[in-house]
């Protein structure tokens, strides 16, 4: 009897440091302000992802504020710099672009952070990398663009350095597609070539094309790194060899993980646990996703953990490959 | 068109009390917005977001979109009255709204600004509702080859502000144009005069270079003078502040005195205003441009000519409703603020494309009201409370200059959120205040700055698409053709007159500081 009184106490006595932690963790938020940082401008997705998350990580925490700040430039940077810089006492989170992983890899001046090291707290989706080919192209499959004996289509992308300029570039040198780059539309100016018939396509995030599919402009004809069970075929199943799936998995990882909330690194184990339950929480919120449905914002959130694995495994690159990102990216100067 | 959905849309928006009273609550919110140096129209939307969350379509989109496009109407007291532009697309109405403002005509100034951002306003709702049935050709006939030669007409009409001071006048552009040339090369991405600082990477703002130029010089001079009048502004007199409703009125009679120019630069701002990527700070400068250049003494514009007020205000404030145009039926927005709008409009439930001219046709209509009936009542208003605003103009230099000169910075700081800024904004201050002491034409630098960047991007796309075969193509042919017969009758205007012909025939009293 005693014995089982004994392993019993012995038992609560040893969780009560654990009951502690998460204890001091709330204790510690309890009405205190948190700062989310929004690597853009108001407006647009980032912003608006940004915004959904905060909101709803506040209705799990209620006794503390979430506010939302925005420090836009450089493509993300600033912002990235800025999370990765802050306190790391739980209190300044924030997005950025996954895109950065290729800053990062090309160590280009100006990146002050180092993801692999960062608190990662969680995705709210993917944003899957597609070739959309425009309906006036009259391209149908990716076959077509491997011909190179016909004249190169014409791809548009962002501005040269852009997440989507690079991804562009390393599906071009990946696949051998014939085609030419024709950079510096942003925004939507892009659509609107497209519609002009000035070019025939682009790859890019799926959901900035949904609605110029639906209106029948245009056809997916190829998608990296979307969800299994999508109709649109697989970039890798038209690479030839291991350097060009290689090259494909950065755009894959890239496009998995998007949407991303993290903090500076060294934020103590239990704030950072209580961030991450909170996330996962705010994420299966019924009112957070209807919310999402209404604004067109997909939601298929994963865990901080996961987000941390996909992102070291995607800074692991060979020298070889980073050659060819390095290759892929200087290609067009 | 069918007359039922159009009317039916306007009484359905008046008679509604839910959304007649958001549209009223919308004006004071717009006016605000655009009052606050750093504020404007987009920050607005942000702003107003969870409160029009969970809104039904309609009067979520009626008050969001009455909100916005009024915000530069707000701008305008404080641009003319104070010579402080809240937002970048209320720039060009400092080079004559201030002049004339010191001119002791601030009653004149707001009068014919604030009639003629009305009036532009409507007319632009009158075009899209003209071309409605056209949209699609029209959006679509813009391409990089068009962007490209716009831009430089726009760069041309330097020689018609520059007037005497071609010189100095293609200087500042070009050093406009230079710094309009920091940040990422958009061909090779090559980092061009960034000095390894990040806040230099999406190239200079727009707004803190305004309020530099403007802003800085004209405190600094009013703070440095022993009295005003030495500064170049009037002494303070009871008497000026206290205009009459008939000096307003004046002003807004000016409208109707140049309505060949307020029609042309309303559709113009209309047309502008839908295609995506020009942007909202062209606008008003094109028309500015295109007042000078149809003016008969391009001399007088910068020093206090009526004519440069109305037509950037005209202009920007007409591209408000073509801009909803591309946002609505190609999903395709025209300017950021459209970009933020477009986000909302989603949020709200809204589905833009070109689908909505089939299944929402009422609720287009009603949003085309709604931008007319805001612009309306917000020029009235302004009109009868603006006369209470316009006394600040005359309040001394030491309480003036400390209050515009917080709001100055501030609104460069919140420009783009960098400490950097104040930096910047205290060099091009500097740079400012010398061009102003040696009256050299400002207006230059920020046509540089703003169409310099367009005209290369549109050139390196136009040159991928086409090589350089895109030179001879018709569309270029016309637009070089319009451009060496403005720049031919620009120069011949110029250089003909005798000298002090223009300065006797229209005199300033605080001389030429552009």
């Amino acid at each position: 009897m005693s014995r089982i009184a004994m392993t019993i106490a012995a038992f609560l006595f040893a969780s009560v440091p654990l009951a502690q932690a998460a204890d001091s963790a709330e204790e510690f938020y309890k009405g205190k302000t948190i700062t989310y940082v929004v690597s853009t401008a108001p407006g647009g997705g980032y912003d608006t992802y940004g915004r959904l998350v905060a909101r709803y990580m506040n209705k799990y925490m209620p006794d503390s504020k979430i506010i939302i700040r925005n420090i836009p430039g450089a493509g993300h940077v600033v912002g990235a710099n800025t999370i990765y810089a802050a306190k790391p006492d739980g209190l300044t989170i924030g997005t950025f672009n996954t895109g950065l992983i290729y800053l990062q890899l090309l160590k280009e001046s100006g990146v002050r952070f180092d993801l692999a090291k960062m608190s990662w707290i969680g995705k709210a989706a993917s944003d899957t990398r597609v070739l959309v080919v425009s309906k006036s192209s009259g391209v149908k499959t990716v076959q077509e663009l491997l011909d190179s004996s016909k004249p190169p289509i014409k791809l548009f992308a962002a501005g040269v350095g852009s997440a989507g300029y690079i991804d562009t570039r390393l599906a071009i040198s990946a696949l051998h597609l014939n085609v030419q780059l024709i950079p510096g539309y942003n925004g939507s100016e892009g659509t609107m070539s497209m519609l002009r018939g000035e070019t025939q396509g682009t790859i890019g995030s799926q959901s900035s094309y949904t609605q110029f599919v639906d209106d029948g402009n245009g056809v997916y004809i190829m998608e990296a790194g979307g969800a299994a069970g999508s109709k649109i075929p697989q970039a890798d199943q038209f690479a030839k060899d291991d350097n060009a799936r290689q090259l494909l998995k950065m755009i894959a990882a890239e496009s998995d993980v998007a949407r991303l909330t993290a903090g500076p690194p060294g934020i103590p184990a239990d704030r950072l646990a209580l961030l991450r339950s909170v996330f996962t929480k705010a994420m299966a919120d019924p009112q957070l996703l209807a919310d999402a449905k209404k604004m067109d914002a997909p939601i298929a959130p994963a865990t901080g953990e996961h987000v941390q694995q996909v992102i070291a495994d995607a800074l692991q690159q060979t020298p070889q490959n980073l050659q060819l990102l390095t290759q892929a990216v200087r290609a067009g100067q | 068109m069918d007359l039922h959905v159009i009317f039916s849309s306007l009484l359905g928006l008046l008679f509604t009390p839910k959304l007649l009273g958001l549209m009223l609550l919308a004006i004071p919110l717009g006016i605000f917005f655009g009052c606050v140096p750093g504020l404007g129209g987009k920050l607005g939307i942000v702003l107003l977001i969870p409160f029009v969350y969970g809104m039904d379509p309609l009067p979520g989109a009626v008050f969001l979109l009455s909100m916005h496009a009024i915000v530069h109407t707000g701008g305008i007291v404080p641009s003319i009255l104070f010579g402080v532009p809240t937002n970048g697309p209320e720039a060009p109405l400092l080079a004559d709204g201030y002049p004339l403002v010191r001119n002791g005509q601030a009653g004149r100034a707001l009068g014919a600004a604030l009639s003629a951002a009305g009036i532009g306003g409507m007319i632009g709702v009158v075009c899209l509702a003209l071309i409605l049935p056209v949209v699609e050709p029209f959006v679509l006939s813009f391409s990089p080859i068009e962007f490209f030669w716009l831009a430089i007409i726009g760069i041309t009409l330097i020689s018609a502000l520059a007037g005497k001071m071609l010189v100095q006048g293609l200087i500042v552009g070009c050093f406009g144009w230079l710094i309009g040339m920091i940040g990422l090369d958009p061909q090779t991405g090559v980092q061009r005069y960034t000095f390894n600082q990040l806040f230099l990477w999406d190239g200079f703002d727009v707004i803190s270079g305004v309020l530099a130029l403007y802003a800085l010089p004209e405190m600094m001079q009013l703070g440095r003078g022993k009295s005003k009048r030495e500064a170049g502004v009037p002494e303070i007199n009871p008497e000026v502040t206290k205009y009459t409703f008939a000096e307003v009125w004046d002003g807004v009679k000016e409208n109707f005195r140049h309505w060949g120019l307020t029609i042309t630069t309303a559709v113009m701002g209309t047309f502008i205003g839908m295609i995506p990527g020009l942007g909202g700070e062209a606008a008003g400068w094109m028309c500015y441009a295109f007042a000078v250049s149809r003016s008969k003494d391009p001399e007088r514009f910068g020093k206090g000519a009526i004519e440069g007020v109305i037509a950037p205000s005209t202009g920007m404030n007409a591209k408000e409703g073509g801009g909803l145009l591309p946002t609505l039926f190609f999903g395709v927005p025209a300017g950021s603020g459209m970009a933020i709008m477009l986000g909302a409009l989603i949020m709200l439930g809204i589905k833009p494309g070109p689908l909505m001219i089939v299944h929402d046709l009422p609720l287009v209509w009603s949003l085309i009201w709604a931008i007319a009936i805001s612009n309306l009542l917000c020029t009235v208003l302004l009109l009868v409370v603006g006369k209470h605003m316009s006394s600040i103009a005359h309040i001394r230099a030491n309480v003036l200059v400390p209050v515009v000169l917080v709001f100055a910075l501030l609104g460069t700081y919140l420009a783009k959120d960098h400490w950097e800024s104040l930096l910047v904004f205290a060099g091009m201050g500097a740079i400012g205040y010398v061009m102003r002491r040696n009256h050299w034409p400002r207006p230059c630098f920020i046509i540089g700055l703003v169409l310099g960047p367009t005209a290369e991007l549109s050139f390196h796309k136009a040159f991928a698409l086409h090589g350089l075969t895109f030179l001879v193509q018709p569309t270029s042919l016309v637009m070089m053709s319009i451009i060496a017969v403005t720049l031919f009758f620009n120069l011949r205007k110029t250089y003909r007159r005798k000298p002090g012909a223009v300065a006797a025939a229209h005199p300033t009293p605080t001389g030429g500081s552009i």
